[in-house]
């Protein structure tokens, strides 16, 4: 490619030789903020439904949490175009999958699938930062994350995207218990891990995105849960300020 | 005329501009039986346009920071191989995880680590495991472990210089090898050795091991010296910690010995050992 | 690979050459940088807010060459089957490209369905798709749409559709200088869906061309001649007026503008 620019304006001040490939960034940022987190028998993943450019805020209901069947849920946060690209490519290969196989996809197929349409791409990534969130096999509630190139884990919680680094930390203290100790020990034992509930996994959820919002400028307007039993998948929608 | 003509038609340009992006883009020229196609951006110099997003040692701000740093051990002795790692995962000054798994289990024999970027590690890793299994099936008997490394040498090789990240080191025991370390990484090196460090903390970890080294180690002192070296690799060196994974490659395949947390560890080292005496108790 | 501790596992500069500050710090600010392309004739902002029956939707007929007023009649909103509008802003070669393209997809349905049958969901899909796809060879169609319309459920479609492939909807949409300029007037009335349900078609139109006569003050690359189209769900019916002026302008402010160049005697 030898194509250069000859034309001199307002955009463009003299002959440049540069190949046009690199004047063209390809990737851009549509913040928001993503969080999943696994129980005994369920499993969530929430995300706010702002969506912004810069310092534009183009919408405030523009849903990134997709619930895809087969009890699955799946959110790619980051770059809206590349988020929307993998999530529309899962959806097709999972249909794919029932026309050849006639059954359900477990998430631990999922994920390693996921793995591969992320490394695929290895030398021209999606920007994204994926999270999936289903039942497993025994039924127990699973979350699993991804890195841009198809990295991932097993986890119990994960927040992604833009505040992601104030989620985390949160989450770590109160779904982890981490540095935390058992009161009746006189700060010698740690605080033993156990399962939350619903209700409870909610009221952190909404704890989070409320005060993420305060501190982060792409998050805020919309919070949207879907929540994965037995039973199926609901929504549920919480106002964020909208400043 | 023709060949002219063609490039000012308008035809279909519906067609010309709606295709999947599966097959549009230009592979990346490395064909491998097996191994998946991986696009590249279809630009002059796509490793270029590859690191300008990802290389955050460069350019703090690129946007894509891919999981990086590490601290890995592995050493021969009397008794099979032990084979020590940390647990954190960063993508730049932020610790993505604290609970990755950088062992990875590529057959009941074998056991590959994982230093560099997370998702090569994993993802040709994984790989391998297939390729050690359909070897077995063709061969009618278990991959040597020079053999294993050699397939994930040969395809990093084909990837050289287009932005893979990896220093891995094959572990395993076989009849004809006895216990072998093949240390394979992303330039294309594959050294056979006794004991490798890799990572961001191998330093750390390579100045406990060499002064407590012996080839006459029992299991446990073995064990213990292992989990000693990643201990204070993890530290000294803020790209690693988390926890520790303690493996024993013997004749009779891997040993699991557990994960072991970075806090707790250290404290109870302290104590018995009387030694980090720069740190308060 | 680097194998010091510090850079361990970062590319080296052995292998890979010096870091390449320039690739990373390619960046495209909301007004699309055209200089990649060869031809500069842009057009501006495409403004478009929902109103209780319908959208109405707006763009200035200027076609810029970098700041020179180029043509002064080019049509951004085009018509796509009987019921989508589609508002581009952005490169005027490309704009021409888009219409080829959605041209050929009107011809390849008319074949296929006894009557028409392409939405505006389905035209906003399509041009995602061409949009992503394009950027994804390195090849960008350099333009900011706006695709509005009546769906097959005779439902407001109004989505946003990018050179990068992003897409969004919202009840008020503007591209370029728009979002900056138009989007706070719009959301002033229209915030939320709820909002745009009591909003009235004369109220949605005055606000529109108010929105287009603010941009036309301070857009430096606007002209005063607008499109504008309002689609009417009860009506299933687009009209599209052409040749639109701004009106009442108030220019007095502009002698109060101190501080720039000489001061005026």
């Amino acid at each position: 490619m030898s194509v250069t620019s000859a034309v001199s304006s307002d955009y463009n001040s003299g002959v440049s030789n540069v190949p046009i490939e690199h004047q063209f960034n390809p990737y851009s940022d549509n913040g928001g903020t993503v969080l999943g987190i696994a129980g005994e028998d369920f499993a969530i993943l929430a995300g706010d439904t702002r969506h912004t450019t810069g310092y534009s805020i183009n919408s405030r209901y523009e849903p990134k949490v997709f619930s895809v069947g087969d009890e699955l849920l799946i959110t790619a946060n980051g770059f809206a175009a590349d988020g929307d690209a993998l999530v529309k490519r899962f959806r097709n290969q999972l249909k794919w999958y029932h026309f050849d196989h006639k059954k359900n996809l477990t998430i631990k197929s999922a994920a390693r699938f996921i793995q591969h349409l992320l490394y695929g791409k290895r030398f021209f990534p999606y920007y994204v930062h994926t999270i999936i969130a289903g039942l497993d096999e025994e039924g127990k509630g699973a979350v699993y994350s991804f890195d841009p190139v198809g990295s991932y884990e097993r986890e119990q919680c994960r927040a992604g995207g833009g505040a992601a680094s104030l989620i985390m930390p949160f989450l770590d203290n109160q779904v982890n218990f981490k540095n935390q100790m058992d009161p009746d020990s006189n700060g010698t034992a740690k605080k033993e891990l156990k399962y939350l509930k619903l209700d409870e996994v909610i009221s952190l959820v909404r704890d989070a995105f409320s005060s993420a919002t305060e501190r982060h400028i792409n998050v805020g307007d919309g919070l949207e849960i879907l929540i994965v039993t037995k039973d199926g998948v609901r929504t549920e929608y919480y106002p964020l300020k909208k400043d | 005329m023709n060949s002219i003509a063609q490039q000012f038609r308008h035809t279909n340009p519906a067609h010309e501009a709606f295709q999947d992006n599966d097959n549009e883009f230009f592979e990346s020229g490395v064909d491998l039986k097996m191994a998946p196609s991986i696009t590249v951006p279809p630009i002059s110099q796509p490793t270029e346009f590859l690191r300008a997003h990802t290389d955050d040692a460069s350019n703090p701000d690129c946007k894509i920071k891919i999981a990086h740093g590490t601290t890995t051990l592995a050493f021969r002795f009397k008794e099979g191989i032990i084979v020590a790692v940390d647990s954190r995962a960063t993508a730049g000054d932020w610790i993505a995880s604290q609970t990755v798994n950088k062992v990875i289990r590529i057959n009941p024999f074998l056991l590959g680590t994982m230093a560099g970027g997370a998702a090569d590690c994993q993802y040709w890793e994984t790989w391998l495991g297939t390729q050690c299994r359909l070897h077995e099936l063709r061969e009618k008997e278990r991959i040597s472990v020079a053999a294993a490394s050699k397939i994930l040498g040969n395809l990093v090789y084909q990837y050289k210089g287009m932005g893979l990240s990896m220093g891995t080191m094959v572990c395993g025991f076989t009849k004809k090898e006895g216990p072998t370390i093949y240390y394979v990484d992303s330039d294309g090196s594959r050294l056979k050795g006794d004991m490798f460090c890799v990572g961001s903390g191998q330093t750390f970890a390579y100045g406990v091991l060499d002064s407590n080294y012996k080839w006459d180690l029992s299991v446990e002192d073995a064990l213990y010296l292992g989990k000693r070296s990643i201990l204070a690799a993890q530290h000294r060196d803020a790209y690693s910690g988390g926890s520790i994974n303690l493996y024993h490659v013997t004749e009779s395949g891997w040993v699991y010995h557990g994960n072991f947390d970075f806090d707790d560890t250290f404290w109870k080292v302290k104590a018995s050992e009387g030694s980090f005496n720069n740190v308060d108790a | 690979m680097n194998h010091g501790p510090y850079d361990w596992g970062r590319p080296s500069d052995d292998t890979y050459g010096a870091y390449n500050h320039q690739i990373a710090a390619a960046n495209n600010s909301q007004f699309p940088k055209m200089n990649t392309q060869q031809p500069i004739v842009t057009g501006t902002s495409v403004i478009a807010v929902k109103y209780q029956d319908g959208i109405v939707l707006a763009a200035d007929n200027l076609g810029s060459y970098g700041s020179l007023a180029r043509f002064s009649d080019i049509e951004r909103l085009l018509p796509v089957g009987d019921s989508t509008i589609v508002g581009i802003s952005g490169d005027i070669s490309d704009l021409q490209q888009i219409e080829r393209i959605l041209d050929d997809l009107q011809v390849q349905d008319s074949y296929d369905m006894e009557k028409p049958n392409l939405k505006p969901e389905h035209v906003h899909e399509y041009l995602s798709r061409v949009f992503y796809n394009r950027r994804s060879k390195m090849d960008p169609l350099w333009n900011s749409t706006i695709v509005a319309g009546l769906s097959s459920t005779n439902e407001l479609v109004l989505k946003y559709a990018d050179l990068l492939g992003v897409t969004y909807s919202s009840p008020a949409i503007a591209t370029g200088f728009g979002a900056h300029l138009a989007i706070p007037l719009l959301r002033r009335k229209v915030e939320t869906e709820e909002d745009a349900s009591k909003l009235t078609e004369e109220e949605a139109v005055e606000l529109v061309r108010n929105c287009m006569k603010v941009l036309f003050y301070r857009d430096a690359r606007s002209i005063d001649k607008y499109s504008l189209a309002v689609i009417s769900q009860s009506r299933k019916k687009i009209d599209i007026h052409k040749g639109l002026r701004c009106e009442d302008m108030k220019w007095e402010f502009a002698k109060h503008i101190r501080g720039y160049g000489a001061p005026q005697l």
